[in-house]
């Protein structure tokens, strides 16, 4: 499930300390903008990456989907192409998350109850049916396993007659950020972080178009970082990412171009919108500066947003439409290039048809009715803005210097470093919220007795205990023969080091399961479980 | 107030079942509990029903809460309350935490769960419920335990160490005396204490002994609450009831050992088991009480720590029967071993180890056995 409900509260990190009521250029003292700004579309970025911005394309309307079997979320696709939602977005049950098949043990309940259950390539094919893979764009929200979904998407468009340099979309595969936040790690880190070059390394040669890790805030933010946090711990992620391809011996500017990103929006309007700004400013200094990037577009950080779950409550939920649209605005405001935006009832569940519309018609409203597209970065220039942005660079910068004086992120992670300061950040804004520091609106206070009486979508056990049995006829009637050479040749590759790619996708023909596929993989690169905690 | 009725810190097992990786909640509860003066089990990630109750039951809890956001209640909870019924523990309340739509409470409620708790849920209020929970439980009778442990029950068994550790009275009850080879494992904090017992626990255990390991993790010496976080690196692998594991906190006892350990360590030797594995808080250069209570210390390291030559220093070293240096898939295992030859000799075994990797383990249990 993607959102939770624990009580949380807006960071306030960031509050002034000064008794003056309000901002002025005194608190921007050295401010140049010129440098520190740039016009949009320009160097260092920090107004947008495009000079036109939302004047000429607005952001992707992107809401993730998925629930039950492969043919339900196939429907719920449909539906949302139907309602102009302009990419999809897959969302994974646990089970594939975790790359395990739907018929393990530790599957027991939880098979398609908070997203699509893909275990075989015959599931993908039946998630995509009717949908021409070279009309849309696809995200996946898929990390430990990424690599065997992408390889079941290569082997469903070709089966389609689609060749994977037509393919367009976005696979999450960012392992690092599962270590720190999100749980979701199979191998340690160091071949974890393998895997993931070899889908850099894979894209870059055969899918120009495909954008291969979405470097996550979100889940940091969603388990408790502040907003500072969640900038440097991703953009660090990010590094290490880069750092790994160039070892592989990739030119920077052949794969930076396809690395993206993806950040929360929380409560705190202005701070979500310094967020956003820092993380373009910084990030073309680091790829210009550090890795001595030459393209333009390697410079620019492409970001989607996601309105912050975990501020969602389940009281009074009719008030997270707001919350949502406020987020929602902080992101655009932002200047992002791709937004979800969470329904009301996902503290709950996962979403009903209605609410995800409603939620799709925030989005529509914030872009057609409220005429904040009409100039690009309208915020720029403001002494608040400016100190906010300014201040959150400064915080991250200091939180890079740290990770580099421990030896990198792979390093830090072994220390427990960013688990520990999330669980910190956590555990203090939840004191704060029980010494009434902090406020929700319709559970610390306006509250209110009446039980919410909304519907909630139920997955039915049904849709389990079905496809269970679809892989245990799978697993029948596959071709043996073909399954175990494609397993072994798998396990041969992930023994020499060679790229796992090609081996995946003739599993995943042979109809290996992702769990088979896992297996196998763990069966060389070990099994992790779980650095030091606190 | 910290404690319960008998003025005893309570004891509360916090596990996440399934594959749902959302653990903000069941930390942050972690802390605050601990805070609160009561001692937290924390079973970590990725657990079954049955590993859960079967910690439970070993732990001698008095509450169980189970973590579930991934909306699987209707279908977890059942299966945990009927392990609950099968493996006799019925006594321990179980409350559940998480995303529970309102119209499913009485359902579950019904069912045995003792208290369900929704996001938002104020911190005061979960912990008030658990300490009327853990009050409200009987007293069991010494004479009852003592039955019990000498049928072997291992119920008996945990809530006899319960009662050591609660310094009660045992008249006259003394366990017999055990033939437990008694391994200690010391190292500093990081070093992979937790997990490296697992695996040597498991090798011993696939021999067909009867292991016992006691951890021991730090509490605070003014809350009297803990967090006792080793058992979840020994959770892996099926349940099994001869692999019996303890958690205590030290108390602030100095020399990083609990009060009562030999106590305890002597009740699981009259209770059977072929070994017993003590894991020690990790103290590093005054962690040498150990000694005293074990026929064999195992000093674990780590690659490039750059501690171990400090470590000759410090007495550690002389007290080790062997030597495991453990994380050998990280670099700078081959300098480690020779710096550390050259400090203690070569008449002490060195194994090199990877847990991760599962890699190295055999040997040193074969030592284990054999020496």
């Amino acid at each position: 499930m993607i959102s939770r409900a624990d009580a949380d509260s807006a960071n306030t990190e960031t509050k002034d300390s000064s008794d003056k009521p309000f901002v002025d250029a005194n608190d921007i003292p050295a401010f140049d903008p010129t440098t520190a700004l740039g016009e949009p579309g320009s160097f260092p970025y920090t107004r947008g990456v495009h000079r036109t911005m939302y004047q000429q394309r607005l952001w992707t309307m992107r809401q993730f989907a998925g629930f039950g079997s492969a043919t339900d979320t196939n429907k719920r696709f449909k539906y949302l192409l139907a309602q102009g939602t302009s990419g999809l977005s897959t969302a994974f049950d646990l089970p594939t998350l975790m790359g395990r098949d739907g018929d393990d043990p530790l599957s027991l309940g939880e098979v398609g109850r908070c997203g699509v259950a893909i275990s075989s390539l015959a599931d993908m094919r039946r998630l995509f049916d009717g949908i021409k893979l070279d009309q849309v764009s696809t995200s996946m929200t898929i990390n430990a396993p990424a690599a065997i979904l992408l390889a079941f998407y290569i082997a469903v468009a070709e089966e389609q007659g689609v060749s994977p340099d037509k393919l367009r979309g976005t696979l999450q595969n960012d392992i690092l950020k599962e270590f720190h936040a999100q749980n979701e790690y199979v191998f340690p880190p160091q071949p974890s972080v393998d895997l993931v070059t070899d889908t850099i390394e894979y894209c870059t040669k055969h899918m120009p178009q495909w954008n291969t890790v979405s470097v996550s805030g979100y889940h940091i933010r969603e388990a408790g970082a502040s907003a500072a946090e969640e900038l440097a711990f991703t953009l660090a992620d990010g590094m290490a990412y880069v750092e790994e391809s160039i070892k592989r011996g990739l030119d920077v500017d052949e794969f930076a171009p396809r690395l993206s990103f993806f950040f929360d929006c929380h409560n705190d309007f202005f701070e979500e919108i310094a967020k956003l700004r820092a993380a373009r400013r910084i990030w073309a200094h680091v790829m210009r500066d550090r890795f001595g990037a030459k393209s333009e577009r390697s410079w620019i950080l492409r970001m989607h947003c996601q309105t912050a779950g975990v501020t969602l409550t389940e009281q009074q939920p009719m008030n997270n439409v707001v919350r949502v649209a406020f987020q929602a605005l902080a992101g655009v405001l932002g200047g992002t290039n791709s937004l979800h935006t969470n329904s009301m009832d996902e503290t709950f569940a996962l979403p009903t048809q209605e609410a995800a519309k409603l939620a799709l018609r925030t989005q529509q409203i914030i872009a057609h009715e409220s005429n904040v597209t009409q100039t690009v970065d309208p915020l720029g220039g403001s002494y608040f803005i400016e100190k906010l942005t300014n201040e959150i660079e400064a915080k991250a910068q200091a939180i890079f210097d740290q990770i580099d004086a421990m030896g990198g992120v792979l390093s830090a992670i072994d220390r427990g470093y960013f688990r520990r300061a999330i669980a910190e950040s956590a555990h203090k804004q939840q004191k704060q919220l029980d010494a009434g520091e902090t406020k929700i609106v319709g559970v610390t206070d306006f509250k209110e007795d009446q039980a919410s009486g909304i519907d909630i979508l139920r997955i039915t056990q049904e849709s389990e205990d079905e496809q269970v049995a679809r892989l245990k006829k799978l697993k029948k009637d596959r071709d043996a023969k073909r399954h175990t050479v494609a397993l072994t040749k798998l396990k041969d590759d992930a023994k020499t080091g060679a790229n796992v790619m090609p081996a995946l996708i003739d599993a995943s023909k042979a109809d290996a399961t992702v769990g088979e596929m896992m297996e196998t993989m763990k069966s060389v690169f070990g099994a992790y479980s779980g650095g030091p905690e606190w | 107030m910290s404690n319960t009725q008998a003025g005893h810190a309570t004891r509360v097992l916090l596990a996440k079942i399934g594959l749902d990786g959302h653990d903000r909640g069941v930390k942050v509860l972690a802390r605050s509990f601990r805070d609160a003066g009561i001692e937290v089990i924390y079973t970590g990630l990725w657990q079954t029903c049955e590993a859960t109750m079967l910690a439970a039951l070993q732990e001698d809890v008095d509450i169980v809460g189970v973590s579930l956001l991934s909306a699987a209640h209707l279908t977890v909870m059942p299966e945990i309350l009927r392990i609950r019924k099968q493996l006799g523990v019925e006594h321990i309340p179980i409350v559940l935490g998480g995303i529970v739509p309102d119209a499913d409470q009485p359902k579950l409620k019904e069912m045995g769960v003792a208290a369900v708790f929704n996001p938002g849920s104020p911190l005061d209020l979960i912990i008030d419920a658990l300490r009327e929970l853990a009050a409200s439980q009987q007293e069991v009778k010494l004479a009852d335990v003592r039955a019990g442990y000498e049928k072997r029950d291992p119920r008996a068994l945990a809530k006899l160490i319960t009662k050591i550790q609660h310094d009660e009275d045992l008249a006259d009850f003394k366990p017999p005396a055990g033939n437990a080879k008694i391994i200690g494992v010391t190292g500093a904090p990081g070093v992979g204490k937790s997990s490296f017992i697992a695996k040597l626990g498991r090798r011993l255990r696939d021999k067909g002994s009867k292991v016992a390991v006691v951890a021991i993790d730090p509490s605070s010496p003014i809350t009297g609450g803990a967090l006792l976080g080793d058992r979840l690196r020994m959770m892996a692998g099926t349940p099994d009831t001869d692999f019996f594991v303890r958690s205590l906190s030290s108390g602030g006892a100095q020399g990083a050992l609990a009060p009562h350990c030999t106590d305890v360590i002597a009740a699981l030797n009259g209770f059977g088991f072929d070994y017993i594995v003590v894991e020690t808080v990790g103290a590093g250069q005054s962690d040498v009480a150990i000694r005293d209570l074990v026929d064999k210390t195992v000093l674990l390291l780590m690659p490039d720590s750059g501690d171990s030559v400090q470590f000759s220093k410090a007495g550690i070293m002389e007290i080790a029967s062997c030597f495991v240096l453990n994380k050998c898939d990280l670099a700078g295992a081959d300098a480690t071993q020779a710096q550390l030859i050259g400090a203690v000799g070569d008449d002490r075994p060195v194994f090199r180890v990877s847990t991760i990797r599962d890699e190295g383990v055999d040997a040193v249990a074969d030592w284990v056995a054999t020496s």
